[in-house]
């Protein structure tokens, strides 16, 4: 065994860790007669049976969130954005990884995370939103022309790499303005005084709309969870989950279906270059 | 509507850069035939490089890149990225689920493979700083200063503990294999002898791979690609021991083990 030397001696510094985790979302009742079985559970103080009956999910899904039950708009909101949100489309990386996890027989328990994990992405993916949403935080309070000009004067259009985005969740995809992400928006617009920042959104999305730019996915769900109240920091994941279900359908779509029900790509089509 | 060739272009086409598999040719990655050329001449580790990187290293630099990975990844279910694959074991969860769990919960910015980022940023930016005339003295009170007055440079002042037991073993590695110290593993050292006078604080894993792997001409994402799986064996290892005692007996909590700190309970208006 090596001896370290006396820079190298190690000891264990005095942090202070705590004795039991902490939680204010969640609160479970041991049964009587056994600590570890709960009989009851409660979330922000409201008991899991009462939400069972008298609540939809959106609100609960918020309440876990925020704390307290949303109001109207809120929920309206919260439920149109996750329909608008619920399926990348067959097309999205992350779709197409859940599908290839499909057709490839991977354990079904995989195929969800399979996908999530991709969605994790920069470019049209949860790890674009929390960064979208603090740049709307900041930039709601200033004119959204200003911030477009300011924008697309620092914009270098690049060649290799037409698809970058002028900002977090904004953007062009495949060369153009995203219509169906701005059709999304408008729906949840659409909602009566629903939210500053969804507002500013649509403004900022119309001055693009000449360099053929606009909201893309991203930037409506940032758009949205700040609108909704929802800390950056929970972007990422509720993103995630929000379109969690259509990657899993289009996964399960192709588990039952012969390995050839995707396209294999032919060694004529499958080209290396520059390999050394 | 304008530039849809780069999509066009690359519609029902795989360009790679790589190389791929080709039914009665072989098997290739970056030129070299896998099954004719490496399989029994290169290490694990050659190979992985190779693959991530684009370049077949000496034997000797994958022997170091191998050994740092058994410094870096022990079976101690404390560690968080550990930790998951314990759960996962006593959750039932398959080996290879609980595995990808904790080597994902190593891409962090506290431990794991995400941190050489910065450690390979600074110990590269510090060389460039040296270089212009600035000495190790200088360059820590500046990052001392960033931080009023705390060590916060990622490569040094390791987390939980003080001193790392880890080098010592590398260092001896690194002249068994005949490597000289290059001028970013000098200025780390020089960077920790200040620290260690002034601040009792010392280098740590992360700064020691980084300077040396920032020697051996490696960028900071290249070695953040190379360290990937780093934690690996570790977790699988935590997987496998709660996965052969009774489910949900690893760390096992009762109710009131969770301190609940939020509203009373209330009626669903």
């Amino acid at each position: 065994m090596t001896e370290p030397t006396d820079q190298h001696r190690v000891e264990r510094r005095a942090d202070r860790f705590t004795e039991r985790a902490a939680t204010r979302i969640w609160h479970e009742e041991p049964a009587a007669d056994n600590p570890y079985l709960a009989v009851a559970a409660r979330c922000h103080g409201y008991e899991l049976s009462q939400l069972m009956q008298r609540c939809s999910f959106p609100q609960v899904l918020f309440l876990l969130f925020r704390g307290e039950l949303p109001d109207v708009r809120q929920t309206q909101l919260l439920e149109r954005l996750m329909i608008g949100l619920i399926n990348p489309g067959p097309r999205h990386p992350a779709t197409r990884a859940a599908m290839n996890a499909g057709v490839g027989k991977t354990d079904a328990s995989h195929v969800l995370p399979i996908a999530l994990m991709v969605l994790g992405g920069g470019h049209l993916g949860a790890a674009e939103v929390e960064p979208s949403m603090r740049f709307l935080r900041k930039a709601v309070d200033r004119p959204p022309q200003q911030v477009a000009v300011e924008l697309m004067a620092q914009y270098e259009e690049l060649p290799g790499d037409p698809d970058r985005h002028l900002v977090a969740g904004f953007g062009r995809r495949f060369g153009s303005a995203d219509v169906l992400a701005a059709g999304i928006a408008d729906e949840l617009i659409a909602i009566a005084g629903v939210g500053s920042v969804l507002a500013w959104g649509r403004d900022f999305a119309a001055q693009l709309r000449e360099h053929q730019m606009g909201w893309l996915a991203t930037g409506v769900a940032a758009a949205a969870f700040c609108d909704l109240g929802f800390m950056p920091r929970a972007a990422a994941g509720l993103f995630q989950l929000l379109c969690a279900p259509g990657l899993l359908a289009h996964g399960v779509e192709l588990a039952n279906k012969p390995v050839t029900a995707l396209p294999w790509i032919s060694d004529d089509d499958y080209v290396i270059e520059d390999e050394k | 509507m304008k530039n849809r060739e780069t999509w066009d272009r690359q519609r029902g086409v795989i360009r790679s850069r790589k190389g791929g598999w080709f039914a009665g040719k072989g098997a290739f990655s970056h030129g070299y035939s896998i099954l004719e050329e490496l399989v029994g001449e290169a290490s694990y580790f050659q190979m992985l490089t190779l693959n991530v990187l684009g370049v077949l290293p000496e034997r000797r630099l994958a022997d170091w890149l191998e050994a740092v990975h058994i410094c870096l990844s022990w079976p101690d279910p404390r560690i968080w990225c550990n930790q998951i694959g314990a759960l996962a074991g006593t959750a039932r969860a398959s080996v290879v689920a609980a595995t990808s769990a904790g080597v994902l919960a190593a891409d962090s910015t506290m431990y794991g493979s995400r941190p050489l980022l910065d450690g390979v940023a600074f110990i590269q930016q510090a060389l460039r700083d040296h270089q212009d005339g600035l000495s190790a003295a200088e360059i820590v009170q500046r990052e001392v200063q960033k931080h009023r007055g705390k060590v916060r440079i990622t490569g040094y002042a390791r987390p939980l503990a003080s001193g790392d037991e880890r080098i010592p073993p590398m260092e001896q590695l690194t002249t068994r294999l005949g490597f000289e110290h290059g001028p970013h593993l000098t200025l780390a050292y020089a960077i920790e002898e200040v620290l260690r006078l002034d601040y009792k604080e010392s280098m740590n894993i992360n700064g020691y791979v980084s300077a040396f792997l920032s020697d051996q001409g490696f960028n900071a994402e290249q070695i953040y690609r190379l360290f990937a799986m780093v934690v690996m064996s570790g977790v699988t290892a935590c997987y496998v021991d709660t996965l052969e005692r009774p489910a949900e007996t690893f760390l096992p909590l009762r109710c009131d083990d969770i301190d609940y700190q939020g509203p009373p309970p209330r009626d669903v208006p």
